[in-house]
């Protein structure tokens, strides 16, 4: 089975030092490796953006598509191959802001695969804009007056939306954030992990130390039911927040929000997808039978 | 232009207020004139509503082939005074016009010299059949008799139609066919016009366009199809869903075009034989992904049919403008293949070959039609399946990426880009052993990395790849196809595209006991573009023309770029309605004679 060291490609990551896509590629091969998925198991997917930039860095099949447009291109491979599992990386713009309209479907679907959403609340690839999940009132270029709207609540919605699993990391919790992506890699049905990963050049508000002052584990938190939609909803509204907020005035929650067993998949309420599908194209399939309904 | 002689041709036309299953009723009695031997081309015009407004079912029998629909009419089924008012001017003189008194009002065009009245109690007959809905079943029986047309033929169309509905609808509508049948054949005594059954003809097919696509691509062997509902295009949508489980596809309404082709593209990775359609509208959502198609080198089919635009358009309606649109479509450049059949048959053929090309030449194929070839049914032989093939091209779907060690690189790593003579690389599926390998929208390398793919060097070798995968399809796609006579004998030699093939052939037809010699050329492949063939066939052309439906000439525009030749004349429609044989007959006819 590959090895951390044969998932890594011959290329060093481009990310910024101290990105904090470094630790969720760290947190990511290595749960690889423990799965024990062979290459030909898994394909990886990615949208546009600094995330996608390790689309290069992992030896993989894979698929390194537009911006935006993961989720559909992921489904297409899952709706296509029963064999193997998806993985798709997207970022907070590409996934919630352009991708959005394919991000609550995706979750309504219930599709079994692995949704990972790296979020730094900012644009990175193109220096430095708004995002859909940065918090109100944060200055960028495009917003120099402060960002009007509210942020986009990923982990609420996709709740709201009937989402089966959804969880949200920090990436500056590598242990943490591994036991999340094998929660999710194990689920059966439509896993999303929203990941909070600072950006270092162009995010100044949310920063590694805003969140090591604010995180908590939901996990750890007493009595805590990640069965119980509605606490987890309730817990996703940590989302929103005064942005100049002291550390003990907005708390943010890592962890599972919530998580449903034995799950109807997309793929479940497919019974012609019992094969992979291009095993149909190997001779011209028979219509005699359907063209003598139009006789 | 040849009047129907007793016997052998008629044509019904039946006007209504939408809601009113006009569409349904006229292809009920186009399966009865199959059924009976002849052949049927119809022609459904409609608004883009459910209920309301004015709609319309032409239907075109005859006992020769036929190619077209046409503008005359013998038989006008008039459901309501709109339908008088509208198209009482098409019906010929001595036609007929069936209406009930007691709905349409006679005043202003009756007494009339020139067509016949043909009162019938439809509504009153309905409801004592069962309800006003069948009304116009009603009507159906009385043209039938009008034309002195066997009931029977009716009577197992609607059997047919009603067949998955309650026994006591089918009898309903049955015995309403009955009543207006019996209430006529009083009536009609010697009305001159008439059609007769052709007792053993070989079975043909009647069905639409759309079905016609759809048959080609599970010939093909499609596994996947995902589509956004848009007109004309959605029931190919409905077509692959009906049989998605008993024939083995996956089929997907998205919530967009653009998750469509994407799922399409993410299907083909997979090496599944994968297809999305829609109209012009939807086409402009997934164009971006089209260009993805075309850098990472993935083999889908997608169907653009087409309807006047710009925007929204005329929904129902039909056009050739999207011509220029579908060989431009992307920012960059790529090869790709654009067919454009020009009638059913075609539209099954090209289509499993749409597939084949798509894989050979691992590119996206377009499949260019229009609402004419969508939307009308007509009857053909049945087709060829022994023909279909499977080619998969340079495709491993097994086995191990070490057994090809032209398609590794110098770390044994598989390259999915390589660059080859022909353009086209060993494409090993994903669930191969050691087939680990990144499809990309971004420019690449050989392995699929992005990162080296901004290397001028890099960018020049796989753009140059991609690009002589055109040169290759040249020797792969269908060429032109020629009709009538060689154009160097010919009074006129005309050139077009898709569904303006049947009015094309019709007016041939016609043009033949004239006298006038034509010579036609389909240009079945749009793109890559046939120059050398098209330039050939105008050079040895006295008079040439291009038919089009469109109001800029991009057909005219491609071949004046392309072959560095003009015509001498040209005949556009852009009012939303297909070409006629009428219209093209008498161009024609104009041009031949100022040779």
């Amino acid at each position: 089975m590959p090895e951390v060291a044969d998932i890594e490609r011959a290329l060093e990551p481009t990310w910024c030092p101290g990105c904090g896509n470094h630790m969720m590629w760290k947190a990511l091969k290595e749960v690889l490796e423990e799965s024990g998925m062979g290459f030909e198991d898994y394909a990886m997917v990615w949208g546009i953006g600094c995330h996608g930039n390790g689309a290069d860095f992992y030896r993989s099949q894979g698929f390194h598509g537009l911006h935006g447009r993961a989720l559909p291109l992921a489904t297409g491979i899952a709706l296509s191959n029963p064999d193997m599992k998806v993985i798709v990386n997207m970022g907070d713009g590409d996934g919630y802001g352009i991708g959005g309209n394919h991000f609550i479907h995706s979750v309504r679907r219930n599709i079994d695969m692995v949704a990972i959403y790296h979020n730094n609340q900012i644009y990175g690839l193109t220096t430095g804009q708004a995002s859909p999940t940065s918090d109100q009132f944060m200055q960028t270029p495009s917003t120099p007056g402060g960002v009007v709207e509210e942020p986009v609540n990923p982990v609420g919605v996709a709740i709201a939306q009937g989402a089966t699993f959804v969880a949200r990391g920090f990436a500056g919790d590598v242990e943490h954030l591994k036991s999340l992506y094998r929660q999710a890699l194990d689920h059966h049905g439509f896993a999303l992990v929203d990941v909070y990963q600072p950006c270092v050049t162009w995010n100044k508000v949310n920063t590694f130390k805003w969140f090591r002052d604010r995180v908590y584990k939901l996990e750890e938190l007493d009595g805590y039911d990640p069965t119980n939609r509605t606490a987890a909803f309730e817990a996703s509204m940590s989302t929103f927040h005064e942005l100049t907020c002291a550390p003990d005035e907005c708390k943010v929650p890592i962890g599972v929000f919530y998580c449903e067993e034995e799950t109807f998949t997309y793929q479940d309420g497919l019974p012609q997808l019992d094969r992979p599908m291009w095993k149909h194209a190997q001779a011209p399939r028979d219509i005699r039978s359907i063209l003598a309904d139009f006789e | 232009m040849p009047l129907p002689s007793k016997g052998s041709e008629l044509r019904i036309k039946i006007g209504g207020a939408a809601g009113l299953g006009i569409k349904a009723a006229g292809q009920t009695l186009a399966r009865s004139f199959v059924a009976a031997g002849l052949e049927v081309f119809d022609l459904s015009e409609y608004p883009s509503l459910i209920r309301g407004g004015h709609n319309t079912y032409t239907l075109r029998v005859s006992q020769r082939p036929i190619s077209s629909h046409v503008e005359t009419v013998d038989v006008l089924i008039a459901l309501d005074r709109e339908t008088v008012d509208a198209h009482l001017d098409e019906v010929i003189q001595g036609g007929a016009v069936i209406f009930d008194p007691a709905v349409t009002s006679t005043d202003g065009w009756l007494p009339s010299r020139r067509v016949r009245p043909v009162p019938v109690p439809l509504a009153k007959f309905a409801k004592e059949a069962g309800g006003p809905i069948m009304a116009n079943t009603v009507a159906l029986g009385a043209a039938l008799a009008l034309v002195h047309f066997p009931l029977m033929f009716l009577v197992d169309s609607l059997r047919e139609q009603f067949a998955h509905k309650k026994p006591e609808i089918t009898e309903q509508n049955v015995a309403a066919a009955s009543v207006g049948y019996a209430y006529v054949t009083k009536l009609a005594g010697d009305f001159w016009m008439g059609v007769e059954p052709l007792p053993g003809q070989p079975k043909r097919l009647l069905l639409d366009g759309n079905e016609a696509i759809g048959l080609g691509a599970l010939a093909a062997g499609i596994g996947f199809y995902a589509a956004y509902p848009m007109t004309p295009a959605s029931s190919i949508l409905h077509f692959m869903a009906a049989h998605e489980r008993a024939a083995g596809v996956v089929v997907k309404h998205t919530e967009d075009e653009i998750a469509a082709i994407n799922m399409v593209i993410g299907a083909s990775f997979t090496g599944t034989r994968a297809m999305c359609a829609t109209a012009g509208g939807g086409f402009a959502l997934m164009v971006e992904a089209f260009g993805m198609a075309g850098v990472s080198e993935s083999a889908v089919v997608v169907g653009v049919l087409t309807r006047p635009g710009p925007a929204t358009g005329l929904p129902t309606w039909t056009e050739q403008s999207d011509l220029r649109y579908v060989i431009h479509a992307s920012q960059g450049e790529f090869p790709r293949v654009v067919l454009a059949p020009g009638d059913h048959t075609d539209a099954f053929e090209l289509t499993w070959k749409a597939f084949n090309l798509a894989d050979q030449l691992q590119t996206p194929v377009i499949i260019l039609g229009d609402s004419y070839l969508s939307d009308n049914r007509q009857s053909v032989p049945p087709f060829d399946v022994d023909a279909v093939t499977v080619d998969r091209g340079k495709l491993v779907t097994s086995g191990d990426v070490a057994d090809h060690p032209e398609a590794l690189g110098e770390d044994g790593d598989y390259l999915r880009y390589k660059v080859t003579a022909d353009g086209v690389s060993l494409r090993v599926l994903p669930g191969v052993k050691g087939a680990t390998q990144l499809a990309n929208s971004y420019e690449h390398d050989e392995y699929g990395y992005g990162q080296l793919g901004e290397n001028a060097e890099v960018r020049i070798a796989q753009n140059e790849k991609r690009m002589r995968k055109l040169e290759l399809a040249r020797t792969l796609v269908p060429a032109p196809a020629t009709f009538g006579v060689d154009p160097a004998e010919a009074d006129v030699a005309v050139v077009f595209f898709g569904t303006t093939k049947g009015p094309v052939l019709e007016a041939m037809r016609w043009l033949e006991p004239d006298g006038v010699k034509v010579a036609a050329m389909q240009v079945v492949t749009v793109w890559p573009f046939p120059a050398d063939e098209v330039r050939t066939f105008l050079g040895d052309a006295k008079r040439s023309i291009i038919v089009e439906g469109n109001f800029t000439g991009q057909l005219r525009g491609l071949v004046r770029e392309q072959c560095l030749v003009d015509v001498d004349d040209e005949l556009h429609r852009y009012d939303g309605r297909p070409f006629s044989p009428e219209m093209i007959y008498a161009k024609l006819t104009e041009v031949a004679r100022n040779a």
